[in-house]
C-alpha cells in the first residue's frame, strides 16, 4: 500500500474532512436537543399498569422497599387508631422520601366504585428534572431510566419544582439528604438484566414489564379487545409531557386517580425552545458583548476626556 | 454605528447635558448641580442604635445560618416536597436581586445610553446591588441542601449547559464576586488613597492606568451576565410548566423577569437616594433624580407593554378581568406599576421629591409582586399542600436582609458613595486635618475613625 498522496487528493481530503465537520455542526445546530414530541428509543423499557386487573395487595410496595433498601415509614398522619398512631406499621400515605412505590385507592365521592392506582417516577422520554438538573445528578441513563447520582447532587430541589408528576422527594430530615425517585431499580436489578421488583412480583399480571413499543401495543389492543372499558379509550403516557415510559390503563378518570392533565409537548421543549437558541456556543451573549463593548468603548473615551477636564476645572480626582 | 447613535439620541432627554458641574435650564437660568461627587457621610456617630438592630438581627439570621449547616433543612423551615423552594429563593435570591439590579439598569443608562447625569449615582447602585446579590448568595449557599458537592463549578464536563439553573449557579457567584467587586473597587481604593501612607499612594498611582484600561471591558462583562441570569430566573420557573398558573406562565417569563429587574433596579436606586439625603441630611438633585423617574416610567410602561401583548397573545385577557383571587393578584400587581408609569411623566411628580419616592415605591412593589407571585402564590402544585415559611426560615431571611442594611449603614460612612457636593467634601478635608492635628498632639492614632467619628 502507498502512503504517496499527491496535492489533489490532499486538497480533497481537506475540503471532504472540513466538509464532515461543517455538515456534522450545522446538523447539530439543526437536530433539536428537545423535540417537541421525543421519540422512544427501541430499547426503552416500560411498565404498564391496568388498575382494573390490579387487586390492591400492596405486595409491590413491599418488594419495592426490600430491593431498594428503603426503611419502614411508619409516621402515618391520618387519623387513624392508636396502634398506627404509635408507629408500628409500615404505612405510608403517599410517595415520600421512604417510599418510592405506593398503591393508592380511590373511592368515588358518595359512590361505592373505586380504583387503585400505583405510583412511581414516570420515566418521562424528555424529563424535566433531568433538563433542570444543573451538574447533571439526574440522568437518563441505558434502557430510558431516569437515576439520580448523589456524587453530582447539590440539593437545590429543582427536580422537585420542575417535575409535573410530583415524584422526585427530598430528605427533609437528614443532615446529608438524598433526592429519593424510583430508579427503574437500575443498579440493584434491571443491571443484572432482571425486571424491576414490583412488575416481577406482581401476582395479578397488573403491572407487567417489558420494551415500550411492545407494552403500547398490549395497551392498544386490550383497548381494542374491550371498547368502552378504559377511560377515554387511551393509554396514559403515550403522549403525556412528550412521553413516558410508564404507561396506565384505567377505568376511571386519570385526573381522579392523580394522573395531571397534561398536553403533548415535553417541558423540556417548552423551557429551551428559545434559550437553546440564544445560548448555541454562547453565540448570543458574545454578540451582545461585542456590540455593547464598541458602544461603551465610544462612551468611555469620551468620559475620560471629560473627566479630564473637569479634574483640572476642579483640581480633584475623578471618580469612577 | 449609526443606527446606534439615532437610538441613543432618541432615547436622550430633551434636556441632556454633558456636564455635571453646573447646567443651565431651558429658561436660560444657571443651576446649582447639588450631586458633584461622592462624599462620605463624615459628621454622623458610626455605632447608632440602628446600626446596632441590624446587625442584632443580622447576628441571629447568621447565627441560625450556621446551625442550619449542620443540620437537616427540615426542622429550619416550612418547606415541603409540594413547596420545595421556599422564600430564601423565591424572596431573598429570585425577588430581591431584582431591586439589586440597579448596577445593571442604571448602569446601562448610563454606560451605554448615554445618560451622563447618571454616573453619579453609579456608587449607590453598585453597593446596594452588591449586597443585595452578596446577601441572596448566602442566603442560596444555606438553602442548598448538599452545598459540598458545589465544587463542580469548576469541572465544565459536568455542566448540564442547557438547565437555567446551572446558568444562575454560575453567572450569579462570578457577576458578584468579579464583576460587581470590581466595580465597587474605584470606591475602596479612593479611601485607601486618601487615608493611606505615601507607599500606598505611589502604589495605587501605578496601578490606576491598569485598572482604567480594563474598566471598559468589565462594564461589558457587567451588563452582559446579569442580562442572562436575570432572565434566567425566570426561565427557571418555565420547567415549572403548568404549576404556575397560566396568568403567569409564558415562554416571554425570562424576558418579563428581566424587565421587572429594569423596573425595580431603577426604581431602588431612586429609593435608596432620597430616603439616604433624607437620612443623611444630604441636598437633592432633581436634575438626577428627575433622570431616573423619566426613565423608570419608560421601563414600567415596557414591562406592561411586554406583559399585556403577552396575555393577549396567549388568549388570556378574559382570565386577566375574572376578577377572582388570581385576576386580582394580577391586577394589583399592574396597577402598582401602572401608576408611576402614568404619574411619572408629569414633571411636576419627577420633580417633588415626596412624589418622587412614592412612584418609586409602587414601582418597586409591583416589580417584586411580578417576581414573588408565579414562585409562591400563583404556583399550584399537583397535590394538596401549603406552606409558610418557618420561624427560623424567616428569622434567617430577615437576617440576611438586615445584614445588607447594617452594611450599607456603614460602607456610606466609610466611603464616598453617597452624591453630594463638592463643598462638602473639602470640608471634610478641613475637618480630618484639623482632628489630625489635635489627636497628634495628644499622641493618639486618628485615622481612619477620624474620618467618620464626630
Amino acid at each position: 500500500m502507498s502512503l504517496a498522496i499527491n496535492r489533489r487528493q490532499l486538497l480533497l481530503g481537506i475540503v471532504g474532512a472540513g466538509g464532515a465537520v461543517a455538515g456534522g455542526l450545522v446538523k447539530s445546530a439543526v437536530a433539536e436537543e428537545h423535540p417537541a414530541h421525543p421519540v422512544a428509543p427501541p430499547d426503552a423499557v416500560s411498565m404498564l399498569y391496568d388498575n382494573t386487573i390490579c387487586t390492591g395487595c400492596r405486595a409491590c410496595m413491599t418488594a419495592c422497599s426490600e430491593a431498594n433498601g428503603l426503611p419502614p415509614d411508619t409516621t402515618c398522619a391520618l387519623p387513624l387508631d392508636a396502634a398506627l398512631a404509635a408507629g408500628l406499621w409500615d404505612i405510608p400515605t403517599d410517595l415520600n422520601e421512604k417510599t418510592k412505590n405506593i398503591i393508592k385507592l380511590y373511592r368515588e365521592p358518595g359512590g361505592t366504585d373505586f380504583a387503585y392506582v400505583k405510583r412511581q417516577c414516570m420515566h418521562c422520554l424528555d424529563p424535566a428534572c433531568v433538563t433542570g438538573c444543573p451538574f447533571g445528578a439526574l440522568q437518563k441513563g441505558e434502557w430510558g431510566a431516569v437515576t439520580w447520582k448523589s456524587s453530582l447532587c447539590i440539593g437545590c430541589r429543582y427536580c422537585e419544582v420542575a417535575c409535573p408528576f410530583d415524584v422526585p422527594k427530598f430528605e427533609w430530615d437528614k443532615w446529608n439528604p438524598k433526592i429519593v425517585k424510583c430508579e427503574f431499580c437500575f443498579d440493584q436489578r434491571l443491571k443484572k438484566h432482571q425486571e424491576p421488583a414490583c412488575t416481577a412480583v406482581c401476582p395479578t399480571g397488573a403491572v407487567i414489564f417489558g420494551k415500550r413499543a411492545n407494552l403500547l401495543a398490549q395497551a392498544k389492543q386490550r383497548i381494542t379487545d374491550a371498547p368502552g372499558k378504559y377511560y377515554e379509550n387511551r393509554v396514559y403516557g403515550e403522549y403525556e409531557a412528550g412521553g413516558t415510559q410508564v404507561l396506565y390503563l384505567s377505568n376511571v378518570a386519570f385526573e381522579k386517580i392523580g394522573l395531571p392533565k397534561l398536553g403533548s409537548t415535553s417541558l423540556g421543549h417548552y423551557a429551551t425552545k428559545v434559550t437553546s437558541v440564544i445560548y448555541k456556543w454562547l453565540s448570543g451573549p458574545i454578540l451582545l458583548g461585542g456590540i455593547l463593548y464598541a458602544v461603551i468603548k465610544r462612551n468611555w473615551d469620551r468620559h475620560e476626556a471629560e473627566s479630564l477636564e473637569r479634574e483640572k476645572q476642579t483640581g480633584l480626582e475623578d471618580q469612577l | 454605528m449609526n443606527w446606534w447613535k439615532k437610538l441613543s439620541e432618541l432615547l436622550s432627554a430633551a434636556n441632556h447635558h454633558h456636564t455635571t458641574t453646573g447646567t443651565k435650564d431651558e429658561a436660560g437660568a444657571t443651576l446649582v448641580n447639588h450631586w458633584q461627587r461622592g462624599v462620605p457621610v463624615y459628621s454622623e456617630r458610626v455605632v447608632t442604635p440602628t446600626l446596632l438592630f441590624f446587625v442584632a438581627l443580622a447576628a441571629v439570621g447568621l447565627t441560625l445560618a450556621l446551625v442550619r449547616f449542620f443540620s437537616p433543612l427540615g426542622p429550619f423551615s416550612g418547606m415541603n416536597d409540594a413547596y420545595a423552594w421556599g422564600i430564601w429563593k423565591t424572596f431573598n435570591v429570585m425577588t430581591l436581586t431584582a431591586l439589586g439590579s440597579g448596577p445593571l439598569a442604571v448602569g446601562m443608562a448610563a454606560w451605554v445610553f448615554n445618560r451622563e447625569k447618571l454616573h453619579m449615582v453609579m456608587r449607590t447602585a453598585l453597593v446596594s446591588g452588591f449586597l443585595f446579590y452578596a446577601t441572596g448568595l448566602v442566603a442560596l449557599g444555606f438553602d442548598v441542601g448538599r452545598a459540598w458537592n458545589f465544587y463542580s463549578i469548576v469541572m465544565p464536563w459536568r455542566w448540564n449547559a442547557e438547565s437555567a439553573m446551572l446558568e444562575i449557579c454560575f453567572c450569579m457567584p462570578v457577576y458578584c464576586a468579579i464583576f460587581l467587586l470590581f466595580e465597587n473597587l474605584p470606591l475602596v481604593l479612593e479611601r485607601f488613597y486618601y487615608t493611606g501612607t505615601d507607599e500606598t499612594k505611589v502604589f495605587l498611582r501605578l496601578c490606576a492606568p491598569g485598572l482604567r484600561r480594563i474598566y471598559p471591558f468589565m462594564i461589558t462583562g457587567a451588563y452582559v451576565l446579569p442580562l442572562m441570569h436575570q432572565s434566567s430566573l425566570g426561565g427557571l420557573l418555565l420547567l415549572a410548566g403548568n404549576k404556575i398558573n397560566p396568568l403567569w406562565q409564558t415562554p416571554c417569563l425570562p424576558f418579563l423577569y428581566l424587565l421587572a429587574a429594569g423596573v425595580c433596579g431603577l426604581g431602588f436606586v431612586t429609593f435608596l437616594l432620597l430616603m439616604s439625603a433624607l437620612r443623611y441630611s444630604r441636598p437633592l438633585d432633581l436634575g438626577v433624580l428627575g433622570e431616573l423617574g423619566n426613565l423608570l416610567s419608560v421601563m414600567c410602561f415596557v414591562f406592561l407593554g411586554v406583559r399585556f401583548i403577552d396575555l393577549i397573545w396567549r388568549g388570556q385577557l378574559r382570565a386577566a378581568f375574572a376578577f377572582d383571587k388570581m385576576s386580582l393578584l394580577l391586577l394589583s400587581e399592574t396597577t402598582l406599576i401602572l401608576i408611576p408609569a402614568i404619574a411619572l411623566r408629569s414633571k411636576i411628580v419627577r420633580q417633588t421629591p415626596r412624589k418622587l419616592l412614592n412612584m418609586a415605591v409602587l414601582a418597586c412593589l409591583g416589580g417584586l409582586f411580578f417576581r414573588f407571585i408565579p414562585t409562591t402564590i400563583a404556583y399550584m402544585p399537583a397535590r394538596k399542600a401549603s406552606y409558610f415559611p418557618a420561624l427560623p426560615e424567616l428569622l434567617m431571611a430577615v437576617g440576611y436582609i438586615a445584614l445588607g442594611i447594617a452594611a450599607f449603614g456603614l460602607a456610606v460612612k466609610y466611603f464616598a458613595i453617597l452624591p453630594g457636593e463638592i463643598k462638602d467634601w473639602n470640608y471634610m478635608f478641613k475637618l480630618v486635618r484639623q482632628r489630625h492635628q489635635a489627636a497628634q498632639s495628644k499622641g493618639e492614632t486618628p485615622w481612619p475613625a477620624s474620618l467618620s467619628t464626630r
